[in-house]
This record gives C-alpha cells, structure tokens and sequence, in this order.
C-alpha cells in the first residue's frame, strides 16, 4: 500500500471533518510520515561535517577528530534518564554501562571516528552568542538562514526515497525540486546584503551570479533526463529504469546513451557549483573574503548555514540518483529485492538510497580537499562557455538519437506503479548511440591536448618526469 | 587592460584587506579600491608588526643580537643568523688584529643549514600560496615536510623555529655524530615527496591558469622596483647572491639559479605570479643539491671546538668586545631574497646602528604597482606569490 496515498486520503477526509481535534490528528500523522526524511536527512547533513574533516584529515595524512569522548553527553543522558537516583547511584550505573564489554570498545570506536567532536561541537555552537553586527539590516540578517535550510530541504519531500516514502508525489516533481531549491539563491543575497559587510556582501553578490548561471546547466541536465523518460515525476523516472534480470544497473539512464552520461556529469559539477563547493567556492572563498557571505554568523545561524551546505550536497547526490543511478534501486538482482514484503524492501532500499548519495558526498569532499578554487570570471566562462554549450550539444544529441533510433516498447511494471512505455534503442539503434558521441568527443579531447600543448621540460621534471 | 576600460562607473568601494585577513600572511593591511572584484588601486599600509628590532640592536651586544635577528624572518630563521653573523664578521674582518677565521667545518655546516631552511621557508612560500588559491592539502603536506627539517633542526640545537645556531665565528654545536645519516635519509624521502607534491598542485590545471598571466613583471620593472632573490629571478633575472658574491663556501659549491621562463604555458607571461612559484620549486631542488654537496665535503670533527679544519666555533670573545671602528654591508642570498644587515661600530662593544634590509620589504614595494586592473581573488595569489613574511616588511 502507498502510503502517501493514505495520507492524502486522510487529509481529504479531515479537510471535510470541522473539528480541530481531527486536524491535530492529521498534523501529527504527517509529521510522523515526513518523520523518516528528517531522520534519514538530517543526521547525514549534521554527520557531513565529520565525514569531511576525517576525510579531508586522511588525505591530509594527519587523523583529524579523535580525542574528544562521549562521555560528557553521556552523563548527561544518564542525569536526565535517572533523575530519580541519587548522583552516586546515577554515576555508578553509568560507569557500569560504560564498562560493559560491547559498550567499550564501541565508545572507543565512535570517539575515534570523531563523533564526540561531533556533539562538542554542537553544544559550543547552542552556546555561542547570536550576534547581529550594528550595521545590519536585522530582518534580513535573521531572515536568512532558515531561508537557507528551507532551500536545502523542500526538494527533498518530490524525492522518492523507497518505494514507500514519498512525500509529495507530484507530477511535476523535477521542476519542483529545482525551483524550491532555489530559494537558497535568495537566502546568500540576504545574507551577504544583511550583514552590512563589505566582504559579505561580495560574497552574496557573488553567490547570485554564480547560483543563477549553474541553474541553466542542472536545469538543462533534468531536462535531458525527462526528454529521454517523458515524464518529470520523479518516481515514474525511477521506476522506467527498471529492468528484471540480475543486472538491473543496464536500465540505469547513465548507461543509456552517452549523452546522458555527459548530462550526469554536468549535473554532478553544476551541482557542486550550486552548493558553493571547492572549486566553485566563490560566495565563501575563506582566503579572499574572509569568509563571504557567512562572516558576521555566528552561532546556531551559522550552524544552520553550515547544515544547508551540506543538506544542498546530499541533495545534488541525490538527484544525481534518482535522474541517473536508478534511483533507490540496487545496481544487481533488484527483482529480488522488490519482490520482498514491505517490512524487508523498505530498508534495503533506504539504505541503497543513502548509500548512493554518501557516496557522492565522498567525491565532493575529495574534490574540495584536492582542488583549488577558480577565480569569479573563470566561473562564470565555465558555466556559459563550457557546461551550457555541453548541454545544448548533448540534448541535441540525445533528440537526434531518440528521433533516428528511438522506438517504444512496453516497460516493466515495478512494485506497485505501474508499467509504462518506454524509450528503447534496438542493437544497432545502441550501438551507434554510443559509437558515434563516443568518436566524435574522443576526436575533441585529443584536438584540445593538442592544442594545450606541452609541460616545460622543467616542469615535467619537477612532477617526476625526465627533464 | 587598463582599469577605466572595465570600470567605467568610477564608483569605488574601499576595502580593507587587512591587518587580520586569512591571506595576508600576519598583520599586514592593504587598502584596496574596488569597483565589485576589481582592483583600482591598492595601498599597503605597514607598522602593525613593527618590535623596533634595529633599535634593540644599538642598545645589546653584538652577541647577544642574534637570537633578535631569529624573529627579523621566523621563517627561516637560519638565513637571518647567518646573514648578521657574516656582517659582523666582517666589520671584524676590516682590521687585521680582529679578524677571525671560521673553521671549515663551521662553513659547512652553515651552509648546510641555511640550505635545509631555504627549503623549509620555500615549503611555506608554495604552500601558503596554494592555500590562498583555495588548495589546503598541498600546504598540508609542505608542512608535513617542514616539520621534519624542524625535527633536523631540533636535535641540532634544541629549537623548532627561532634557532639561534649561527654564531659569530661559526656555529653554536657541532652536529650530532648521526646528523648527516638523518639529513640525507632525509634529502632522500624528501625529493620523493615533493614529485607529489608538484603532481598535486604545481601542474594543476585550475592553479596553473589561476597564476597564468597574473601581475606579471617585466625585469626592466623588477630591477627598477629593487625586488631581490626568487621574485627577482622570476622576471628573468639572473642574479643570485650565492654565485655571484658568493660568501662562506659557496665559492666552492657549484650553485645553479633558476630563472622564470613564462613556465604556466599557454596564457603566461614572463614574471608572472607562476613564475615566481616555480623558481622556488626549482630552488627548492637546487638546495637539496647543494645539501648533498656540503654533506660530501663536511670535514670530520675534531677534537676541539677551533680546530681550523674540523672544528666549527672559532674563538672571538676577545674580538668582540673591541671591534674596529667603521661600516660595513653585508648581503646574503636568504629564501625571501637578498638579506643585508648595516652595522655602524664606534668601537665600543655595542653597536651604534643596525640596520636590516629584507627581500619582503622589497616586495611590498611593487604591489600598488602590480595590483591595478588584477581581480580580487588574484590580490592574495600576488601576496602569496612573493611570499612575504610580515615582521621583515616591519622589523
């Protein structure tokens, strides 16, 4: 059973029903149902941070986090748990739990990987002060950051997370995730004009040209993906790129043509520029303008900041699912896994879900921790010379491929949507596909090495090379 | 490009970069005026770091102005040793009754450090630059490097960063008996390191066209402007302290200089801020060279301190307390260029003046000329470019 759909009819019926205790009824019915999205989004946004000083830490072969316990947070627990105890009887339970045999070494474990950092610095950034400078505009200033977390979150509820958590199946669900989300726009310009900083206001001016430029790419990217499904309901996307078999990863639209393939790319570093993320940093750039847009945050308006990025990184990761990895489904044997009860499905299939996006969250760390940062002008040629060209070659593309060599069989009924028709290339229709893109961009790299020219001697020297 | 074609508004917005900026490398201000990212006109304003080391030098003994010429540049604290400790033996030098002799092993061991700290200072310079362009995991490892020859240093005299090593007429300790062992274990290690570090950043596509071009400055220019040392010999300069005034044992020591040569390819200039990078990277290998070389012709130690070959502290306590009236300038090639110290002696055990004259000093003199019409974000790349250390530009 589709439980949006039970929702929606329980909404229906209360919206007919006058008495208000039925409203609150419904409320907390929904808030239980968007329950999983928080927990499954929020704690991977909040742990993001740690996820990238360890990782950011290997590369940089120092340990990073490790020091900090989790014993504070524990006795804290433990006062507010047992406060019925004396504090003799309540410490010695806790040094009881703490010694127990799995306890230990799973303590150990979790301060080692920095989650006592984690909590610490929570804790610092409730406590700190929340200050708003003399200079600024105060609305705007306060305004700002949950615009920010709101931007990072709404596109979330049109992501199909399992077969069963969806929160808003709508029809329109692409365009709805790409216009909500630029909501965050708006909250870097309100920052940046906010503070009454010079240094901010850069930043956000900076923020708006950057932001609005990489909408065209990832929007030019969503829209290669629907011309090759025909729909922008996310969830028909995911389940078109079913296939039954054991490889179920041959029906992801990456595989699909090559065009597609360039379009997840182009999503992938759009994204990364849509998310102020190294290279594309211009709006924070710590070592030009202190720190952009956020200089004069502090606190839990910065904490939520801070939560935004890294919500937008999840997010970026998760379209780039949904639109080209399959979205929750597994790479192989996903007819087995979907055949399975709902009990069984729904966590195998959260999990695969959040798997893809952590991963990506990975590569965007080790792109940001590898990488310098690009000046504003090469962002912007990049953005209009580079990755928009691309995507007007690449759809171009993929129309020609779907008009010569499309034809439409009847798709895979998967779960419980039902079966659609779908875009399908006969053997020489896919050979072609990929054989032509593939020359003609092979023949573009190797012309633009050409011209690129040669390393000095010297310099090929100083990489290892012989002078 | 001038900044009247890009700005035609003539609406200026000041800012302050500085004194506390991430990238200014210390409490260095610069005033810019901006019209949005770009630069019209920048306007570096010192003194915020200033701790009136020259004056403290006419005011101790010549001795005991050593460890001050520690904080003259922290960075290579070494260098700056050296330099004052050759000036004064020099001014020593002017009267035959004065004059000292430093043992041979004094001088090898000198330019063994100086050459070990080079490479440490450069570390910081590419590095520091790097993270100004937005790259923190080469600074990172530059650091890693540094560390170990601050652990070299360590274990020669007890310090990580202010030495106080060199002294008048030699050295403050002979090495240690497994200190050469553990510098060439660590030349060796260290040249692996640094072909991943330049595989890292150095010929990194985005930092290569981020320096390209870049406040470039033609050798006509940088000869005008008095730069010195690797930003000299960026623009093309041949002109390298060590080879061609060379002091201590540099004489004897083949001492190669390499120059800038337009290297970031399709869109450098000559002189521009990548130049400047790879001169150091370059020097940087250079050093590791000349270490070798100085671990080859290292005398062994003797038994005593004075011992003309293999001792490395000569005795001038009689010397320095009535040193020969008179002047001198003494220069010497440091990482940041060149160093010269000025002493004025009344005769008396003091000095009457101290004057230092520094490579980031020079430096500083040409931003408000190389920053006009440059973005922004190329501010700090320039800045780190001629990697400045604060307290030299102020002493």
């Amino acid at each position: 059973m589709h439980l949006g759909h039970a929702v929606d009819t329980f909404a229906g019926w209360l919206s007919g029903s006058p008495d208000p205790a039925w409203w609150a009824l419904g409320l907390a019915i929904a808030l239980l149902w968007i329950a999983p999205v928080l927990l499954v989004v929020f704690p991977i946004a909040a742990v993001g941070q740690i996820i990238e000083r360890k990782v950011a830490a290997a590369m940089q072969r120092r340990i990073g986090p490790n020091t900090v316990g989790l014993e504070g947070p524990l006795r804290f627990l433990c006062r507010v748990l047992l406060f019925f105890l004396p504090r003799a009887r309540q410490d010695r339970a806790l040094a009881t739990f703490c010694s127990l045999p799995v306890v230990r070494p799973l303590l150990h474990l979790l301060q080692r990987l920095g989650l006592g950092q984690l909590v610490a610095d929570g804790v610092k950034m409730l406590g700190k002060e929340d200050i708003v400078p003399a200079g600024a505009d105060g609305a705007v200033f306060r305004l700002a950051p949950y615009l920010a977390l709101s931007g990072a979150f709404l596109p979330f509820a049109a992501l199909p997370f399992t077969q069963h958590i969806v929160m808003l199946e709508v029809p329109v669900g692409a365009l709805y995730a790409i216009a909500v989300s630029g909501v965050t726009v708006m909250a870097l310009l309100m920052a940046g004009w906010g503070s009454g900083n010079k240094f901010s206001m850069l930043g956000g001016m900076r923020a708006v040209a950057q932001l609005i430029s990489y909408e065209i790419p990832v929007g030019l990217a969503l829209a290669g993906v629907v011309l090759w499904s025909g729909t922008m309901d996310l969830h028909a996307i995911v389940a078109q790129q079913y296939r039954p078999g054991v490889f179920t990863l041959l029906g992801w639209n990456l595989l699909q043509s090559p065009f597609l393939c360039l379009l997840g790319g182009v999503l992938f570093f759009a994204g990364l520029a849509e998310c102020q993320r190294t290279p594309f940093d211009m709006a924070e750039a710590e070592s030009e303008l202190v720190s952009g847009f956020n200089t004069e945050y502090s606190g839990l308006r910065w904490g939520m900041f801070a939560m935004a990025e890294y919500t937008e990184m999840l997010l970026i990761g998760a379209l780039l699912a949904t639109l080209f990895l399959g979205g929750y489904q597994s790479p192989i044997g996903e007819q087995w896994i979907v055949s399975l009860p709902v009990w069984a499905e729904t966590p195998l299939h959260l999990l695969l879900f959040v798997g893809k996006f952590v991963v990506s969250l990975f590569v965007m760390v080790w792109i940001r921790w590898t990488l310098p940062r690009f000046r504003v002008d090469q962002v912007m040629r990049l953005c209009w010379l580079t990755l928009v060209p691309l995507c007007l070659l690449a759809l171009l593309g993929l129309a020609l491929t779907i008009l010569l060599a499309g034809g439409t069989t009847a798709g895979d009924a998967y779960g419980r949507l039902p079966a659609r028709d779908r875009l399908d290339l006969s053997l020489p229709g896919h050979l072609l596909a990929w054989a032509v893109p593939l020359l003609l961009g092979g023949a573009l790299l190797w012309a633009a090495r050409r011209q690129h020219g040669q390393l000095h001697p010297h310099l090929r020297q100083l990489t290892g090379g012989r002078p | 490009m001038t900044v009247e074609a890009i700005t035609p508004s003539g609406e200026r917005m000041q800012l302050n970069l500085g004194p506390q900026h991430p990238a200014t490398h210390g409490v260095l201000r610069i005033v810019i005026d901006t019209d949005g990212e770009v630069v019209a006109n920048c306007t570096p304003d010192h003194g915020y770091l200033h701790r009136s080391i020259e004056k403290i030098g006419e005011c101790v003994e010549y001795p005991l102005f050593v460890p001050y010429t520690d904080r003259v540049d922290y960075v290579c604290a070494m260098n700056a040793n050296l330099a004052y400790c050759l000036a004064v033996e020099k001014l020593l030098a002017t009267d035959p009754a004065t004059a000292v002799t430093v043992p041979l092993r004094g001088e090898c061991i000198r330019v063994l450090v100086a050459e070990l700290n080079r490479i440490s200072s450069h570390l910081i310079g590419v590095g520091a630059m790097a993270m100004d362009l937005g790259a923190y995991t080469p600074f990172m490892h530059g650091i890693a490097q540094r560390e170990l020859v601050n652990d070299i240093f360590e274990k020669l005299c007890g310090q990580r960063l202010t030495y106080n090593y060199v002294t008048i007429g030699g050295v403050g300790f002979d090495l240690h008996p497994s200190a050469t062992a553990e510098i060439s274990a660590f030349l060796d290690k260290f040249e692996v390191e640094m072909v991943r570090f330049n595989q890292l950043i150095t010929t990194n596509a985005i930092f290569r066209e981020r320096c390209a071009g870049i406040a470039p400055i033609t050798a006509a220019e940088a000869v005008a402007f008095g730069l010195v040392g690797p930003n000299l010999r960026a623009s093309g300069v041949d002109w390298d302290l060590r080879r061609d005034e060379p002091y201590g044992i540099y004489g004897q020591l083949a001492v190669r200089v390499p120059t800038g040569q337009a290297y970031a390819g399709r869109h450098g200039v000559l002189g521009d801020c990548y130049d400047r990078y790879v001169v150091r990277l370059l020097e940087i290998q250079e050093s590791v060279r000349q270490c070798r070389e100085v671990l080859k012709i290292l005398p062994p130690a003797a038994a005593k301190a004075n011992d003309p070959q293999g001792g490395w502290q000569a005795d001038v306590s009689k010397q320095i307390r009535k040193p020969p009236k008179g002047e001198v300038h003494c220069r010497t090639e440091a990482p940041r260029g060149e160093m010269g110290y000025y002493l004025v002696s009344d005769g008396s055990k003091i000095p009457y003046r101290v004057r230092v004259r520094t490579g980031s000093f020079s430096a500083a003199g040409i931003f408000q000329h190389v920053m006009r019409g440059i973005f922004l974000a190329d501010v700090v790349a320039v800045i780190g470019s001629f990697d400045i250390v604060v307290p030299e530009i102020d002493r």
